[in-house]
């Protein structure tokens, strides 16, 4: 089977799919036993489950398809630890012919959909009894209504539900940046804005030296509460702060009332049931949304408020931003990021525990002043580089990255995720702020304007919504990985915290972020891909061709705030020594994708040179093992920008990106058009540039179309309006076409280049070609030369071969 | 006064400060308090914009009242121009203030007037004959009744009197000018003087008081006068003159029966009867006050004069009481402060001598002609010492009130403004002296000497100019630096550190509960709103604005946007400031979103429900927004600053519970409760920023640390308690607006030198010290006053002149740097005798009033009044024991001079800074408020104004005229009276118990007593007795500089008590009456003389 069918079912790639039994032969497959997870997979068929899933009494494993069920006597048997575990009421009328789909073979994935505040799992399982045992049926008969649930994850009119408070937003503005930007930013804004869902909260803090937070409440006039930039405010002073301001703001009181009236009467609009309590009483468990209306109410006043309470006046402060002038000369503005961000996380914090929320940063430029600040704001100091960095010359990067951690660390206890969107043609330095993002699972955009499609369309595509009007966002989840007995868990690499929670199939040895069998993630997309590293005990007891399983649970919310449960179980079978299953089933793809992240990984801490030493020598060690593969090239996944910044970011994207796009990233894809014939995939090589082709470059980050010199010269030549060279003017549109498409399901988007052989466009995709042809090289004529010191891929093969050999 | 609006102004020349004054003086919108309140009640309110003073004052006016208003507003000070002035009458008082009061006075038992006059001949006892015919005018008066005639008779006795003056000057060393002054005021004071409607009376009076006279040694005169007033015996003791007085010394003096009428006797009966003359006018009082004192003291004085120098020898002295038996001391022969009533014109210097100035509260205009007018600097003594000994021996204190920017009189002329170009002023190259009329060129002119340190200089050639037959140079009339003691230089960039500042006005509002909850807030707004108006035009001047309650709220006023931006600035504990660019911003760029923005704020804020005040941050932070500029700070604080940097506890609850426990520490609740807000008040000066407190409470908020940051950065404390909402605005309104439109300066620096063998030893004052020898003030104003203590360093020669020189250099509110020069140049002296007639009363109790307010703070009530009584104490003992000849050690001595001296050290005792009783914070403000405080404002805040105004109507007075004060005991005081009492601060009004209710329905519209609420503001109701009173409040509301807290006050009622504890001459519990006082000093000295 097609790995990446086997994707499409399980939303797994294994790097391994046969994995060894014993702990040296292993270690002895050079590239380690791993997945690649992509807990939301859009699946075209997957069971949506109004109730809560049935977990295993021991081992907290979640009833699966590979559980042994005793239908006479009600018990199941967990196929991880073998645990007998009984059947709840709601499940009496189980039988072989009447199975739940969390039991369906096929269903290696199934979703739950948890208590939402009115119809709760639980009191589906009591109450809804009867329909959910609809759900119990035989077979296909079952799958099919089950099925009918399908759809990616929100809107089930449970999802109506929706009363509650919405997700969060703190939009934090730099007001640095130049009128014109600000301008642009300010539209984009505001149509966010109105694309908001009416429950949503909305917050607003612009920063230039001072950060300033307004409060949305006060209607008197415009209000701002002002934090010195310079200050590093403890979490307790920040909600010192907000809940005394939040006093000082005489409307608060009204406000909040009429939020809650307002809320109250939506809640009566939107869902049957007339009265919050009344809700609570009946339905079980407190709602999180009560709780967290609670806590708005008590403490957080004007500064976060429901779009509906607050539009105008949002808009109005929106619009009140202007660009801050003073910039002494000689100077770079001074931009208090840090605080801004500590403060934006700061007023979530005081209200919203658990809920989604993002703050979402709009800069353009570094941090120059307070916690965080990167770079002094004299402009006689250069901001750092990778090897300013290495030789311990940047002066603020050690405590700057010091409080970012600890921002993320807040970021990850109240689940917020931060986003940064850092529009500037200069650098913004985000190399600092990229593990706050990252670990929370925050969205970076790297752009060189606000007036950029590429920005518009980011943003756009994050407010996307679905079908029912919800958000495409999905907040606060966790991932719980549960094992046979034998597997370890060594890890995870991805947007994704350990949150140390440790069982007995934890590994003591660490890869990436380990120590744990359970991951929070602030946020994820359906994209949104970890990978896991795994080993095996070293008490080998398993058989060769037994089965082992391996289950995610995936909780999340959606921006609803319903809560869901997704569980994928899958199971592998044990090989033994030197079985051929074992490269059989090695994923090269996925293989690729992992050594990438474990490569960056290694790269945050060592020099570029030693990572690029240490896949050469993994590459031989692995070509050496198995020598009869070729495999892709991992060091092609260049690490030679000197900016840590841009890095920061391709590291970060490549990082949650799933295999496929990956690939891309690191090896990118080259079509050529030609009047030969349809689009053909061709050598990412120098040589596949020709004057009469047109050439379609994939990078992940950039699109670049190239049009050889005599392709240009006839465009120019305006033979594409000739309606005599139809076919012409169909092969100029052809890779256009290809490309929008490209850009259009891509977040973040990637730039799109359009350019001309020798045009200096074209070194976006020369830069990334195979220099076979270099200033070394014999030089033919009409081709291109690639001027590098790097190795061509021949060469390199070369070299790999030999030392393979020697190996 | 007389011309309403602006005429004044015309008058001025185009100097700066003249202007500046006019304008304020005009501006000083006195009626608008009833124009608020008419607009509040009535809603008629014509309240008009601010906008331009002049403009609109008449509207206002006109509105409430109809004749007299508009001229107070302008006004302040004097009296204006003379024409102009009904009180310029009187000539006559002039001279008898300016040098003679002392002996003449005494000597001439005669009313004050014709006493002053009189002088020398009647220092000796012949001068019986004399008096008669002097004293007959004033003397008549005195005898009659009650305060309201007394004033007219005084008159009638001046228009005779004109002569008079001459003679005063006479008696003192150097002639007054009345001759000059004359012309001009005699026309119109004459007038006056009838006008006075005293007119009949006196005329009935003069005769009277021979009697009185006679009378008085057997004190029976009391009897006589009951008849007078009219009300019996009551009427007349309030008179001060009643009989009861001085019978002990009637007794004992000997004198008396011999002397009886003029000399000894005299005094006593002269005492007495001026003070019922004294009702008149103020100035006028004012004269006849001298006289009165004892007379015996007062003849000795002249001779003095031609005395030998220290030599004791001298016979006159005043003895008052004498006293053997001390019980009996004739009531009516104390001594009692006389006003007066009429303008003085002074010369400062005549005959190239100084000439000694009128007393610091009457109503004098200054001819500058050499020393600069005592208005801008005064002395303690008008003749020096030549040695410490000799200072030390009279035990009095060598010191200088400097009141640099003090508000002239409109009618004289405006300080020279010179410019000496790029080279700057002309300088001592070793002291750096500034020139000045008494730098003595020689060599034809092309050195000179300098007068303060004596070094020799080259003329610059540029100034050369060569001597004429007399000496001096023939250009020194038209130099105003070399004929004036004040002129004002342009400063050069040598003065500058950096461009001049603009002028920066912030104000800062408390929005905490408790604030909004009174009224304050809105108070505050209003004001504010309506001064913008008022400050300075032009593009250099700046406003900005913030509130705070637990947090401190600043506004972007700079916007394009239409609604005001607020920042809320939440750490206060570690303050700063959001953008300093658009928080402060030129007031001609955001008056309408300031005007928006005051008028909103109260409502923005009613609900607000936060009680604490972080004042101290928001005081800092402000500060920080200020810093770049520097300017003033006004700061409307309504509670104990609760939160943030610099809080405070509410320790007067504490310290009650400790007072209990022992009294030992009560007066620290007097000092600043920690360094706080000191540190942040010298930071605050280093960079310009002044800040005035505007404190509108009903509860304790610590003054005591609160008020530190005015006094270090020049400002003021302005204390509304307990404030209301319903009579409180309207003073808010105009203390701010006189705070923003008086004359003013700022980032000034001053200094003081001296003549070679004195030197500075201290200033005190509102203002912050960086290095010895300069005092640093941020902003200063034309009501602020400086005390600069001297010492000898050396010794000084006889017949020569020692100078004084101030040099204050400072900005003006339109951006000129300027440095103002006062010099004043004294005789030295090695006669002890000559110091004490030379000393000046009013600035000497001023500088002991300041001293012992310092005092206060850090040391026991006790030890603290026992201090101040020794001070009087040591003075008259040096002058019993080494000026009076008299014999009988049963005397009480007064030198004439200081013949109040034991009058005001008793009041003293009993004022609110001195009482044991009272709220700790009045003590500290009252602490605060001496410490700047101008020598005319000391006197009536220790001895206030007593009048009676139920018998308005009997009385013709002019509008600007106010009835003779009455003297502060409660023997004055009749069940069927209404009386007006004022300090400079509040105004009191009493209303007895079987008050006509007519008069309550004319004057107040009610009809009984039991309607008073001790809330109220003054109407003004269409008819003659209400007109006269609003005319009165208004012309003592011009004087004062200050728009008066009103209150009424009900007999039996706490208010009533409050009333009555200003009653200074009453014995209380805790002190003395004024006769036992007198006995009680006279046994201290009897006591010190064994």
């Amino acid at each position: 089977m097609d790995f990446s069918e086997l994707e499409g079912i399980e939303g797994l790639r294994w790097s391994w799919h046969s994995w060894p039994t014993s702990k040296p032969e292993v270690a002895s497959l050079v590239v380690p036993l791993s997945i690649m997870c992509t807990p939301l997979t859009p699946f075209t068929e997957l069971p949506i489950l109004p109730y809560e899933p049935l977990n295993c009494s021991q081992c907290a494993a979640v009833l699966n398809p590979y559980s042994r069920v005793d239908y006479v006597s009600k018990i199941w048997v967990c196929s991880f630890c073998y645990r007998k575990n009984p059947f709840p009421r709601s499940y009496a009328h189980i039988n072989e012919n009447n199975i739940p789909a969390e039991l369906f073979p096929t269903y290696s994935t199934v979703e739950y959909h948890l208590g939402t505040g009115t119809v709760s799992g639980l009191a589906s399982g009591l109450v809804r009894s009867p329909s959910a045992l609809s759900g119990l049926r035989s077979n296909s008969s079952s799958f099919s209504s089950v099925s009918a649930y399908s759809g990616g994850g929100s809107g089930l009119d449970w999802a109506g539900v929706g009363v509650a408070v919405g997700p969060a937003f703190v939009f934090v503005v730099d007001g640095c940046s130049s009128p014109e930007e600000l301008e642009a930013l300010k539209r984009e804004l505001l149509h966010t804005i109105t694309r908001l869902p009416e429950n949503a909260l909305v917050g607003l803090v612009v920063f230039d030296a001072m950060v300033k937070v307004y409060d949305l409440g006060f209607t008197e006039c415009l209000k701002v509460v002002v934090f010195h930039g310079e200050r590093e405010l403890s979490p307790e002073q920040v909600a010192w702060c907000s809940s005394r301001v939040g006093l000082v703001s005489t409307k608060v009181h009204d406000n909040t009332l009429a939020v809650r009236e307002g809320w109250v009467r939506n809640r009566v609009v939107l869902a049957p049931v007339p009265l919050l309590l009344s809700c609570q009483g009946a339905f079980g468990p407190p709602s999180h949304e009560a709780v967290s209306w609670e806590g708005i109410s008590s403490t957080k006043k004007g500064f976060l408020l429901p779009v509906s309470e607050c539009e105008f006046n949002i808009m109005t402060a929106i619009e009140d931003i202007h660009s801050s002038p003073l910039v002494k000369p000689g100077h770079r503005p001074l931009r208090s990021t840090g605080v801004a961000i500590s403060v934006a996380v700061g007023l979530l914090e005081g209200c919203l525990i658990n809920t989604g929320s993002r703050v979402m940063v709009f800069t353009s430029g570094p941090a120059t002043t307070g916690p965080g600040m990167i770079v002094n704001s004299d402009l006689s100091y250069s901001i750092r580089t990778h090897r300013d960095l290495h030789n311990g010359y940047a002066s603020y990067y050690k405590t700057s990255s010091e409080f970012y951690k600890q921002i993320s660390h807040r970021l990850s206890d109240s689940s917020i995720i931060l986003d940064l969107f850092a529009c500037s043609l200069d650098q913004v330095g985000a190399a600092e702020l990229k593990f706050p993002v990252e670990s929370s699972g925050g969205f970076m955009m790297l752009g060189e304007s606000f007036e950029s499609e590429q920005f518009r369309k980011c943003l756009r595509h994050m407010f996307d919504r679905d079908d029912d009007g919800n958000l495409k966002m999905f907040f606060d989840a966790s991932i719980e990985v549960v094992t046979t007995k034998d597997v370890k868990i060594c890890g995870a690499l991805g947007p994704c915290v350990s949150i140390q929670k440790k069982n007995d199939s934890v590994s003591d040895k660490v890869i990436g972020e380990g120590g744990t069998h359970v991951w929070k993630l602030g946020t994820l997309t359906s994209k949104t891909c970890i990978a896991f590293f795994f080993e095996i005990e070293h008490e080998q007891n398993a058989q060769p061709s037994s089965a082992f399983f391996i289950q995610f649970i995936t909780k999340y919310r959606c921006s609803n705030m319903g809560l869901r449960k997704r569980v994928t179980t899958a199971a592998r079978r044990w090989v033994g020594k030197h079985s051929p299953e074992i490269a059989s089933g090695f994923d090269q793809e996925a293989a690729a994708s992992v050594m990438a992240r474990l490569a960056i990984h290694k790269a945050q801490r060592n020099l570029a040179e030693d990572v690029i030493r240490w896949l050469d020598k993994t590459l031989i060690q692995f070509a050496s093992k198995f020598g009869d593969y070729a495999q892709e090239d991992p060091s092609s996944f260049r690490l030679s920008t000197n900016f840590p910044y841009e890095t920061a970011f391709f590291r970060l994207m490549l990082n949650r990106e799933g295999v496929v796009n990956s690939l891309i990233m690191v090896q990118p894809t080259l079509f050529q058009y030609s009047f030969d014939g349809p689009p053909v995939p061709v050598v990412l090589d120098v040589c596949s540039i020709s004057p009469d082709v047109i050439l379609l470059f994939d990078s992940f980050f950039y699109v670049v179309i190239h049009y050889g010199s005599k392709i240009a010269q006839w465009r120019k030549l305006g033979y594409d309006r000739d309606p005599s060279h139809e076919s012409f003017k169909k092969l100029l549109e052809a890779p256009e076409l290809d490309a929008e498409q490209l850009v259009a399901e891509r977040v973040p988007v990637p730039k799109l280049v359009k350019c001309d052989q020798h045009s200096s466009q074209a070194r976006f995709l020369l830069a990334k070609l195979n220099p076979s042809v270099t200033q070394n090289s014999t030089h033919t004529e009409g081709s291109e030369i690639i001027f590098t010191d790097d190795v061509s891929l021949q060469v390199f093969i070369e070299h790999l071969q030999a030392l393979a050999v020697q190996g | 006064m007389a011309t309403p609006g602006g005429p004044r102004p015309g008058n001025f020349p185009p100097n700066y400060n003249p202007n500046a004054l006019a304008n304020n003086m005009q501006n000083l919108q006195i009626n608008q308090p009833n124009q608020q309140q008419s607009g509040n009640l009535g809603g008629s309110a014509p309240r008009p914009p601010n906008t331009t003073p002049f403009g609109q004052q008449p509207p206002p006016f006109t509105g409430i009242r109809p004749g007299p208003p508009p001229p107070f507003t302008g006004i302040r000070p004097g009296p204006p121009p003379p024409g102009v002035f009904p009180r310029g009458p009187v000539p006559p008082n002039a001279p008898a203030q300016t040098t003679l009061p002392p002996n003449m006075v005494s000597t001439r038992p005669t009313g004050p007037p014709s006493v002053s006059q009189p002088p020398p001949i009647v220092s000796r006892p012949p001068p019986p004959g004399v008096l008669p015919s002097q004293i007959g005018g004033p003397a008549a008066p005195s005898v009659s009744g009650p305060g309201p005639r007394p004033g007219s008779v005084s008159s009638s006795p001046r228009t005779a009197g004109p002569p008079s003056p001459t003679h005063m000057s006479a008696s003192g060393p150097v002639s007054n000018g009345p001759p000059i002054f004359a012309p001009g005021m005699a026309q119109s004071g004459p007038q006056f003087p009838p006008s006075m409607g005293g007119m009949p009376r006196p005329s009935v009076r003069p005769p009277q008081q021979p009697h009185v006279l006679l009378s008085r040694p057997s004190s029976q005169p009391p009897q006589v006068r009951p008849g007078f007033a009219g009300p019996p015996t009551g009427a007349s003791s309030a008179m001060g003159q009643p009989a009861p007085p001085f019978s002990a010394p009637a007794q004992n003096m000997p004198p008396p029966p011999g002397s009886s009428p003029f000399s000894a006797p005299v005094p006593g009966t002269l005492q007495s009867s001026s003070s019922p003359y004294g009702m008149q006018t103020w100035p006028p009082q004012a004269q006849q006050v001298a006289p009165p004192p004892i007379p015996g003291p007062m003849q000795q004085q002249p001779r003095m004069f031609g005395m030998p120098p220290g030599g004791p020898p001298l016979p006159n002295q005043s003895m008052a009481l004498n006293q053997t038996g001390q019980s009996k001391i004739d009531p009516n022969q104390i001594p009692r402060l006389t006003p007066s009533s009429a303008v003085i014109l002074h010369e400062t210097r005549q005959g190239n001598q100084a000439n000694p100035p009128p007393p610091a509260t009457s109503d004098y205009i200054v001819k500058d002609n050499g020393n600069c007018s005592p208005r801008y600097m005064r002395c303690t003594m008008n003749q020096i010492p030549c040695t410490v000994d000799l200072l030390s021996t009279s035990a009095m204190q060598l010191a200088l009130l400097v009141q640099p920017l003090a508000l002239p009189h409109p009618s004289e002329e405006p300080i020279h403004v010179v410019d000496f170009g790029e080279s700057g002023p002309v300088r001592c190259s070793r002291c750096k002296g500034y020139i000045n009329p008494f730098m003595k060129f020689i060599d034809q002119g092309r050195r000179f000497i300098c007068n303060l340190c004596g070094f020799t200089d080259e003329t610059p050639r540029d100034y050369h100019c060569n001597l004429g037959p007399d000496g001096r140079r023939r250009d020194a009339d038209e130099r105003p630096e070399l004929c004036r003691g004040t002129v004002e230089f342009v400063a050069t960039k040598e003065y500058m550190v950096r461009d001049p500042m603009p002028a920066v006005f912030f104000f800062l509002i408390d929005v905490s509960m408790n604030a909004i909850q009174t009224g304050a807030t809105a108070a505050a707004c209003s004001a504010i709103n309506q001064v913008i108006a008022d400050l300075p035009e032009g593009p250099r001047t700046m406003v900005g604005i913030a509130t705070f309650d637990s947090t401190i709220h600043f506004y972007n006023l700079k916007r394009a946007l239409q609604q005001p931006l607020m920042l809320v600035v939440p750490d206060v504990q570690d303050v700063y400031t959001p953008l300093e660019s658009d928080v402060v911003v030129p007031l001609a760029e955001c008056r309408q979103h300031l005007e928006l923005l005051l008028e909103s704020i109260p409502t923005m804020f009613q609900s607000n429900r936060i009680a604490d005040s972080a004042f101290g941050a928001a005081v800092k932070a402000a500060f920080l927004a200020m810093k770049s500029t520097g300017g003033k700070l006004l700061v409307f604080q309504s509670v104990l600053p609760s939160a943030g940097l610099g809080s405070l506890s509410a320790r007067e609850a504490e310290g009650r519970s400790n007072i209990s426990a022992g009294e030992k520490e009560a007066h620290k609740l007097l000092q600043p409760a920690d360094k706080a807000l000191k540190t942040m008040a010298i930071e605050f000066a280093e960079y310009q920023v002044c800040v005035d407190l505007f404190i509108t409470t009903q509860t304790y908020v610590d003054i005591a640390s609160l008020s530190v940051i005015p006094r270090i950065t020049g400002g003021q404390v302005y204390y509304y308690y307990p404030f209301s909402a319903l009579s409180d605005p309207a003073k808010l309104y105009n203390d701010l607006r006189w705070n923003v439109i008086r004359p003013q300066g700022f980032e000034a620096v001053m200094r003081v030198r001296c003549s070679q063998g004195i030197q500075v030893q201290e200033y005190s004052g509102n203002f912050c010290r960086r290095i010895p020898t300069d005092v640093d003030l941020p902003a200063i104003d034309c009501d602020k006053t400086i005390m600069v203590s001297l010492k000898h360093d050396d010794k000084l020669q006889e017949g020569t002149e020692c100078a004084f020189q101030c040099a204050l250099l400072y900005t003006t509110v339109h951006g000129q740097r300027r440095i103002r020069v006062s010099t004043l140049s004294l005789p030295c002296t090695n006669m002890l005798s000559n110091l004490f007639r030379s000393a000046d009363l009013d600035t000497q109790f001023a500088c002991i009033t300041k001293q012992v307010a310092s005092e206060i703070p850090s040391a026991p009530l006790a030890q603290v009044r026992d201090q101040a009584t020794s001070i009087c104490v040591n003075i008259l003992y040096s002058y019993r024991k080494f000026c009076a000849t008299v014999s009988s050690s049963g005397q009480l001595i007064l030198p004439e001079a200081l013949k109040l001296l034991p009058l005001y050290t008793l009041a003293l005792m009993k004022s609110t800074g001195l009482r044991s009783e009272g709220r700790i914070d009045d003590r500290s403000f009252w602490i605060n408020h001496v410490s700047p405080l101008p020598t005319p404002l000391i006197i009536p805040l220790v001895y206030p104004r007593m009048i009676a105004i139920h018998d308005l109507d009997e009385k013709e007075l002019d509008d600007s005229t106010i009835p003779s004060p009455i003297p502060l005991s409660s023997e004055h005081i009749t069940d069927e009276g209404i009386y007006l009492l004022e300090n400079g601060e509040d105004c009191l009004i009493c209303v007895g118990n079987s008050v006509q209710s007519s008069s309550l329905q004319q004057l107040f519209g009610i009809s009984s007593v039991e309607e008073i609420s001790s809330q109220f503001t003054l109407q003004q109701y269409d008819n003659p007795l209400s007109k006269k009173l609003n005319a009165i409040v208004n012309e003592i509301r011009r004087q004062r500089c200050s728009y008066l807290r009103l209150k009424f006050c009900k007999k039996g009622d706490p208010s009533g008590m409050t009333f009555f504890s200003h009653m200074v001459e009453d014995k209380t519990q805790s002190g003395l009456s004024y006769v036992e006082y007198l006995v009680h000093i006279h046994r201290q000295i009897q006591s010190k003389m064994a």
